[in-house]
């Protein structure tokens, strides 16, 4: 679905990503581990055109979308759920979602698809009209996710989703990656939280330094010493 | 006593023209996260344009001029956007005070040449008898000015609050990232903006013509000040804060003329910026998360 060729993005001078190649398949969980300053952020704002990589090729389902416009890469069908969620604090949960739709003219379905966001997300039905600012980071998560959503994205890239959220939350971050996944979404996903991840992706990368290091099934994954050493601790042991 | 809440009235009555100003700069402020310091100018020069009408047309009745005023003081907004912001690296904001300063000189410069100097008469909104509420008298031209300039705020804040366009305005002023990643674009939102406040300006920079009943360019620098001052004493970037600064600002400044003359008035104005940089620098309206 997603195919990532060579990419090298860089800021100024430094090469955050040094050539990074990677696809992500359709239908599936797709799961990038690596320390901080890996250039896993770089790699998803290269994706969403918020940055322009230098070289290399970004292409979606064969139309190529290296060095596009973020609203063109919404509009073929890519909605990134941000580092740190990013919701509009001085907004409402509805106005976020509404922000999350800038691009559709469908009224009709961007009502239908809002009240499927609230009966999925009960606790942002319950805060529809309170601003984004005053919500838990959970709930903000939820809210980043949902606004993300109401694009319909056919490849939805979240960066970091349990970041900083109680364990609670994050089991139930990672049932709603599971569902949406289900319902069709094709999903890429960064995330620190191994263990977590292990249980729902069906395919990993390692990037390491701004280069993929590691390409695996959830096997090889706790095969691979690196990684068991780095992020899943010596669990192996038991 | 009486001659206290005259001047008050009068004041607030005035001030909304000082809100709107400050509103334009809160709001170029609040999405681009710079200022815009040649706004007030362009407001001026927008008003000054109004008056082409009459080359077309020796008789045009005035609410005609005041349109004209409005409609090209927001094509001035295009201008000055493209001129002063677009092609300059948004990481350097000092770039750009510095270019919009250079167009508040230029913008002067124009007036003063095209107009050799002399103030020129405006459209006065309305030339009859004031009226009298008890001792107390209400000036309609300026109740005119505070209806118009009431409408435009109601209606710009029904655009940032009631449509597509407005949530994406605020959208790009609280999280530029995401709203890219919502697939709003910067650039055209920023262009809207200047067009929008431009035309707010060019409403305001009417309306002190006609209440004033002549243009000079020697008006356009202390507008700068005084919209510089409703700013920051309502808060960087908040909306609400610049009506209440504004209408404040000018029933100060009113009284202070009354008391002390229109010589000193502009001093203790500055007085009044000085206590709120000291006891309240954040204004009144402090918007969380806006400041950096």
């Amino acid at each position: 679905m997603l195919d990532v060729r060579d990419v090298v993005t860089a800021y100024g001078k430094i090469e955050a990503l040094k050539g990074v190649t990677l696809s992500v398949a359709e239908g599936r969980i797709t799961c990038l581990l690596g320390p901080n300053g890996a250039g896993k952020t770089t790699l998803m704002y290269s994706i969403a055109g918020i940055l322009k990589p230098r070289r290399g090729r970004i292409a979606l389902k064969d139309r190529e979308i290296t060095g596009r416009a973020p609203d063109q890469v919404v509009q073929a069908g890519v909605a990134l759920v941000p580092e740190n969620r990013l919701v509009f604090p001085q907004m409402s949960v509805r106005e976020n979602l509404t922000a999350g739709a800038y691009l559709r003219r469908d009224r009709a379905g961007i009502a239908a698809d809002m009240e499927r966001m609230f009966q999925r997300f009960p606790r942002l039905k319950e805060r529809e009209g309170q601003l984004a600012g005053t919500l838990s980071g959970g709930e903000q998560q939820m809210l980043s996710v949902a606004r993300a959503l109401m694009s319909r994205p056919r490849l939805l890239l979240m960066d970091e989703p349990s970041l900083g959220l109680a364990p609670l939350v994050v089991e139930e971050i990672f049932r709603i990656v599971t569902e949406l996944n289900r319902d069709g979404t094709t999903i890429f996903l960064v995330e620190q939280n191994a263990h977590m991840a292990l249980k729902v992706a069906h395919h990993f990368y390692l990037m390491e330094q701004g280069r993929v290091s590691f390409s695996g099934t959830p096997g090889e994954v706790e095969e691979a010493e690196v990684i068991q050493r780095a992020y899943l601790g010596s669990r192996r042991a038991d | 006593m009486i001659d206290l809440a005259q001047s008050i009235v009068d004041g607030v009555l005035f001030g909304t023209t000082y809100a709107v100003i400050g509103i334009g700069f809160t709001l170029i402020f609040g999405v681009m996260h710079k200022i815009n310091m040649s706004f007030a100018a362009a407001s001026i020069a927008g008003a000054y344009s109004g008056l082409l009408v009459f080359l077309l047309w020796k008789t045009a009745p005035p609410i005609v001029v005041f349109a004209t005023s409005a409609a090209l003081a927001g094509l001035i907004g295009y201008a000055i956007y493209l001129l002063c912001f677009r092609f300059i690296p948004i990481a350097s904001p000092l770039a750009t005070l510095m270019s919009t300063v250079g167009m508040l000189l230029l913008v002067d410069e124009i007036i003063v040449h095209l107009t050799a100097g002399m103030p020129l008469s405006y459209p006065a909104i309305y030339d009859g008898y004031p009226i009298e509420l008890g001792q107390l008298i209400l000036r309609v031209d300026l109740l005119l000015v505070f209806l118009v300039c009431l409408v435009a705020m109601a209606v710009l804040l029904y655009l940032l609050y009631r449509t597509r366009l407005g949530i994406a305005t605020r959208a790009v002023a609280q999280q530029p990232v995401a709203a890219q990643l919502c697939g709003i674009r910067l650039t055209q939102v920023n262009a809207i903006t200047f067009v929008m406040t431009g035309t707010l300006g060019g409403i305001a920079g009417a309306m002190i013509g006609a209440s004033v009943g002549v243009l000079s360019p020697l008006l356009s620098l202390p507008l700068t000040v005084k919209g510089l001052i409703v700013t920051v004493i309502g808060g960087l970037g908040s909306i609400p804060g610049a009506i209440v600064a504004g209408l404040l600002v000018g029933a100060f400044e009113n009284v202070f003329q009354m008391w002390r003359g229109v010589t000193e008035r502009d001093m203790y104005v500055m007085l009044l910026l000085f206590a709120f940089l000291v006891f309240r620098p954040g204004g009144l309206f402090r918007i969380a998360g806006a400041r950096d």
